[in-house]
């Protein structure tokens, strides 16, 4: 760990799955089948439900112990809803959601407090949530209180105290507000909060994009170190493709609502085989002036459509240069089509966006661009 | 776009910064914004400044264009001077003249910086009837329109007619731009133009404000922390840290040997893409408080290269030259990060 603070010397004793449950055989903690999440979008003096915005729209994945699945998109992707709707933040519309092997999508509330001991969540702004009135000891404490953990006051205390080294900050800022922090150190408390229970499995809801770069690199370095110390796994939601490389095993990549590729980072990042991940990594700016002209920009022509109406059978048709009539009619479902890893793609053929050449071909539009078919 | 400075015919700057020196009166004490900052553009070249969030690199801009009120801010010392006349001594009305007319802005969020009660198409004409006040409302409209194709709003027409909310983030953006380069400007200031934006619009955005540079010629102060779009557009980068240049360079030598530690360490702190895949190392610490700077280099109790010698804590570093043309560098031990090779560049091309 060089993340300039203090570096975690005793490791927090991993109570083996606090609620006693355990990943499956297979080492799957988290696997999602189907999850739909629709609002209802209400007008009028009545409030009559006038259409339904279609936030996740049939999203499946798994994440397996240790294992980190980066989820990237665009905004109104749907990607923090999904990551909200998998811990029952927001109630599913459909779908089901199985946590180290039970189904806790029908689960109330309390049901819902013990599978958060496996399953917790940092979120994006480290301003916003951390308590203004609560001191870090409190607020690091406080699932250890509701989960009745710590027998006492002292345990608490020393417990909150082991979790602030953990993520790099001492334990004499235990008894101070937020305020007294900088974004960064906010967001160790968050992370020092999630991990009170033990989870199995953090979802990271955009956790570094709020941080200025100098410090996004260390609560990376952070998510790394515990990772390799407890055996965490991440649902990683971020819109930034280069950190989502970093950290990631695996990648789904969504646009509006569903899953259009997913697949290692390798897969994804070297051999992508849908037209909006190729887009999305060809749009990253380059790394070094060097890269000037040799890397092709597919530039996508227009917005992302409205989640009230999408748009009929292929949802990225829209903005697609390969579209044809068969994307408008039939849905391409997310299959291999011959490659190494699924996309929902009729015409489903890599590219290597991020590959360099010498020849320069400066940024184009899309539909200019040439595909070997052979 | 290149800049024409290494042909060996200088031209004069277009903006000249001397010393500039702000602070801010905060109920917790003065905030030292920014200190003796100094720079130069010159026509037609493409500036990057890049730091990160209270580096000055905003400040340093707005208190150039007579944007920083006051109090509780305060121009301590310093000049500026825009196509040789003094920017820090002239009138008010004769500043409003210029901004938005030789020198446009494009700001970060187009929501905030667009009337939302008033139609897109009448806050561009508006901006060029306020500069000619002989081009009637007709001929303002026709420009409008004309300016709104250009940075690639479809269906011009019918677009100039609509509000601001009616539009998407990246075509305000555009109609932003489209503002900017109304009064054909000679100098442009972004800042932080893409950053409140999704990466497939982003792209967009770069597209058209290379299309505004290449319409109307003008140089462009990119203001950004994003090492990537500096990477992609600049012909030069100033890097700042704690209000004061801490670098400054021709682009290409700044990301291959960069030659103060900070920047060396921004660039060590970036994941990369298509770069190798080692772990990152991060700057340690905070970014310190303007109101209280650590003394000598603010950058001391940061940095992996002062190893606690006592002259970064005693001493402010001067710019030096460093020994590649026009590089400069403020930093006692420069020389130390002699051959030093960024990672972002050491990748063979495929």
């Amino acid at each position: 760990m060089r993340d300039g603070g203090g570096a975690a010397e005793a490791p927090v004793a991993r109570a083996a799955a606090a609620s006693g449950y355990e990943p499956s055989a297979d080492g799957t903690i988290l696997r999602v089948e189907n999850l739909v999440k629709h609002f209802p979008v209400r007008k009028g003096l009545l409030k009559s439900v006038v259409g339904q915005v279609h936030a996740v729209d049939g999203v499946d994945l798994e994440v397996k112990q240790g294992e980190t699945l980066g989820l990237v998109g665009e905004s109104g992707c749907g990607k923090s809803t999904l990551a909200r709707t998998i811990l029952k933040l927001i109630e599913p519309t459909s779908g089901t959601i199985i946590v180290n092997g039970r189904d806790v999508t029908r689960y109330k509330r309390k049901q819902m407090r013990e599978v958060r001991r496996e399953l917790q969540i940092v979120f994006q702004d480290p301003y916003a949530s951390l308590n203004p009135r609560m001191t870090v000891r409190n607020i690091v404490g406080e699932p250890l209180k509701i989960h009745g953990i710590a027998r006492n006051r002292v345990e608490r205390n020393r417990r909150v105290e082991e979790l602030l080294r953990t993520v790099g900050m001492s334990p004499e800022h235990a008894n101070r507000f937020p305020h007294e922090f900088s974004g960064g150190q906010r967001q160790r408390i968050g992370v020092a909060r999630a991990l009170a229970l033990n989870p199995q499995l953090l979802i990271l809801d955009e956790p570094v994009s709020a941080l200025d770069v100098s410090i996004r690199a260390q609560v990376i370095n952070l998510f790394d170190s515990l990772q390799r110390e407890f055996g965490l796994s991440y649902l990683f939601v971020a819109h930034d493709l280069s950190i989502v490389k970093h950290v990631s095993d695996r990648v789904a990549v969504m646009y509006l609502g569903k899953i259009v590729e997913i697949g290692t980072r390798e897969e994804v990042y070297e051999r992508p085989t849908h037209p909006y991940t190729q887009a999305l990594l060809s749009a990253v700016p380059i790394e070094s002036p060097q890269q000037r002209g040799k890397r092709r920009r597919i530039v996508l022509e227009g917005d992302v459509p409205s989640p009230v109406n999408p748009p009929s059978g292929c949802r990225f048709r829209t903005r697609c240069w390969k579209a044809k009539e068969i994307c408008a009619e039939v849905e391409p479902p997310l299959e291999n089509h011959g490659f190494d890893h699924p996309s929902a793609c009729h015409f489903a053929e890599i590219l290597e966006p991020l590959k360099l050449s010498e020849q320069a071909t400066l940024s184009e539009h899309a539909p200019t661009v040439d595909i070997d078919t052979s | 776009m290149r800049s024409t400075r290494r042909s060996g015919f200088v031209p004069d700057p277009l903006l000249s910064i001397r010393d500039l020196t702000v602070d801010f009166a905060t109920e917790d004490g003065v905030v030292h914004a920014v200190q003796g900052v100094t720079y130069d553009v010159y026509p037609g070249e493409t500036l990057g400044i890049v730091g990160e969030s209270g580096s000055g690199k905003s400040v340093s801009m707005l208190a150039v264009l007579g944007l920083i009120p006051q109090p509780p801010g305060k121009i301590v010392r310093g000049d500026a001077s825009f196509k040789g006349r003094n920017l820090m001594q002239m009138p008010n009305d004769e500043l409003r003249q210029l901004r938005g007319g030789e020198m446009a802005m494009i700001f970060q969020d187009p929501m905030t910086s667009l009337n939302p009660v008033l139609a897109v198409g009448f806050q561009i004409s508006e901006a060029i009837i306020a500069h000619n006040s002989d081009v009637g409302a007709e001929k303002a409209r026709e420009r409008g329109i004309e300016l709104l194709d250009l940075v690639g709003v479809p269906n011009p027409d019918q677009r100039y007619d609509q509000f601001p909310h009616e539009f998407s983030g990246g075509m305000r953006q555009r109609a932003m731009i489209a503002m900017a380069i109304a009064n054909s400007p000679s100098m442009l200031i972004a800042d932080e133009p893409t950053t409140a934006l999704d990466v497939t619009i982003q792209a967009q955005i770069i597209e058209v404000l290379k299309a505004a540079q290449r319409e109307t010629q003008a140089a462009t102060i990119l203001i950004t922390h994003d090492l990537g779009l500096v990477a992609e557009l600049a012909d030069r980068v100033v890097v700042m840290y704690a209000g004061r240049v801490v670098e400054s360079g021709d682009v290409y030598t700044i990301f291959a040997n960069p030659r103060h530690p900070y920047t060396v360490g921004l660039m060590e702190s970036l994941p990369g893409l298509t770069v190798g895949d080692e772990s990152l190392q991060p700057i340690p610490g905070q970014p310190p408080s303007l109101i209280s700077l650590p003394p000598g280099c603010a950058f001391h109790p940061r940095c992996s290269l002062s190893n606690g010698r006592p002259r970064c804590r005693t001493e402010v570093p001067e710019l030096h030259e460093t020994g590649h043309p026009e590089h400069w560098s403020a930093c006692h031990f420069l020389a130390e990060l002699e051959g030093y090779k960024s990672k972002l560049v050491t990748e063979a091309i495929g």
